[in-house]
């Protein structure tokens, strides 16, 4: 890992999507137990993973992983606090004029 | 299908041609107005040795005996629709508050989504066997509430797009301790808005425009306990709540959380007007209950009776829209302006920020039920 230099690399993942009543979920499992650290991008590869109404889909996928640079990594460990307002559930978007 | 009624020679020509176009343009209709909402979750990562190190001995047994009530899942059977859920009418839905009422039903599904991603990611990181349960536990929930409220989406013709899987995400970083701050207030004030709009339309059932708010009071309870949960983890350690820096921490996320939660419920009229709700009441009584509920674990409460409580909300809320305004016009005129309420915004929160807060002696007992 540079200071500056982004280093990419893949790793075989499983995708779940749930798009039932009873649960709508989604999510990416690394299977090769690589570690996403802050300010690392992950792509899953191909098209998008489309499950119908009523469907569980579970695809074995390619994943893309972007690693930040440390200097990146450092100012994400940093900074991504300040974007807790994310994490408040308050029913509504952030425009404050629709 | 290009024929045109007007292209006909003989009336039945030109009747079959418009039944045609009637099918047609009753299909487009159908296509259009199934409107595709891309939900756009964001993703984090967390310090998971420090989360994995969490002994929850010191609420051992409080802690058993909520997790126990989350496993035995009381709330299972309640998200289902029955004959309770009358049938709407979107088409004839006044438009501003069909848009307001879609943006609440889609950002509550995000966020649902967003915390099912959260907590499992929480769950499979973590090697702490308490904390995982409770993070598969709390997924489950939030994955149930995001489809419920899919389903109220499906109904209006929304339908949601989970194609961001394949899109390109960065991880940002959250301190665990920034984690139980903003997700206990989340929850907590979750419950405390939910249980409001019940018992509001409870009392004034002539105002519930869509049979999802009859749902909202088991809804709530899951949120009620989900905060319970955090409250005991930061009670496992002290610090979390009583260090000079983390209180100040503390203050903060009262205040910017309180203060978000006005400017955007002030920009939805119609949303509250057809609820028969007046939003500074709303507003005032949610973030009462929350203080009051918060006891339980802030040592810190927001006066929120201090005149300049009022007045730093407005300022805020009138900084806010000047900011839209100013995104709106762009331009080295809209910069200007975007800098002139970027200062008023923040001035406006020092002015809340630095409200003289109540000091609080945290009881003995952590554990609440919902009493409202």
């Amino acid at each position: 890992m540079g200071l500056f230099t982004r280093n990419t690399e893949t790793a075989p993942c499983t995708v779940e999507v749930c798009h039932k009543f009873e649960e709508l979920s989604a999510h990416v499992r690394l299977d090769n137990g690589a570690v996403i650290h802050p300010g690392d991008s992950v792509q899953v590869q191909g098209p998008p993973v489309m499950a119908p109404w009523d469907h569980h889909v579970v695809e074995r996928r390619t994943a893309k992983i972007t690693r930040a640079s440390a200097l990146e990594r450092f100012w994400t460990r940093m900074t991504g606090d300040l974007e807790f307002m994310e994490l408040c559930e308050f029913s509504f978007s952030e425009e404050a004029t629709l | 299908m290009n024929a045109h009624a007007a292209d006909a020679t003989t009336v039945e020509e030109g009747l079959a041609i418009q039944q045609e176009k009637a099918k047609f343009d009753t299909k487009a209709a159908t296509d259009l107005a199934m409107q595709n909402t891309l939900l756009t979750p964001r993703f984090y990562t967390t310090d998971f040795d420090e989360l994995d190190a969490i002994d929850v001995s010191p609420v051992r047994e409080d802690w058993d005996a909520l997790l126990a009530r989350m496993k035995a899942d009381p709330n299972k059977g309640h998200f289902k629709k029955n004959e309770d859920w009358d049938a709407i009418d979107w088409e004839g839905m006044e438009p501003e508050l069909k848009k307001e009422f879609l943006d609440f039903l889609i950002s509550s599904c995000t966020a649902e989504f967003s915390g099912c991603v959260l907590y499992k990611e929480m769950k499979r990181r973590g090697t702490n066997k308490d904390i995982c349960e409770l993070f598969s536990y709390m997924s489950r929930d939030e994955a149930r509430h995001a489809g419920f409220i899919n389903d109220a989406l499906r109904e209006a013709g929304v339908a949601v797009n989970l194609g961001f899987l394949t899109k390109e995400k960065k991880y940002t970083f959250f301190r665990p301790k920034f984690i139980y701050y903003a997700t206990y207030l989340s929850e907590k004030i979750g419950y405390a808005r939910y249980i409001t709009i019940y018992r509001h339309l409870e009392a004034h059932p002539e105002h519930r425009f869509h049979p999802i708010f009859k749902w909202f009071k088991e809804w709530c309870n899951d949120e009620f306990s989900h905060g319970e949960a955090f409250a005991l983890l930061m009670r496992t350690d002290p610090k979390i709540t009583q260090s000079f820096a983390n209180k100040l921490w503390i203050r903060f996320f009262l205040t910017a959380v309180f203060s978000t939660m006005w400017i955007r419920d002030h920009a939805r009229p119609r949303f509250h007007e057809a609820l028969g709700v007046d939003i500074d009441w709303y507003d005032q009584e949610v973030f009462r209950k929350t203080s009051t509920i918060a006891r339980q674990v802030f040592p810190v409460e927001l006066d929120l009776d201090h005149p300049r409580w009022r007045r730093g909300l407005d300022a805020m809320d009138r900084a806010f829209r000047a900011m839209d305004r100013a995104k709106a016009r762009g331009g080295p005129a809209g910069l200007a302006g975007r800098m002139m309420a970027g200062s008023r915004a923040a001035l406006a929160f020092v002015s809340l920020y630095t409200i003289p807060v109540k000091k609080n002696d945290v009881p003995e007992s952590v554990r609440l039920e919902p009493a409202y």
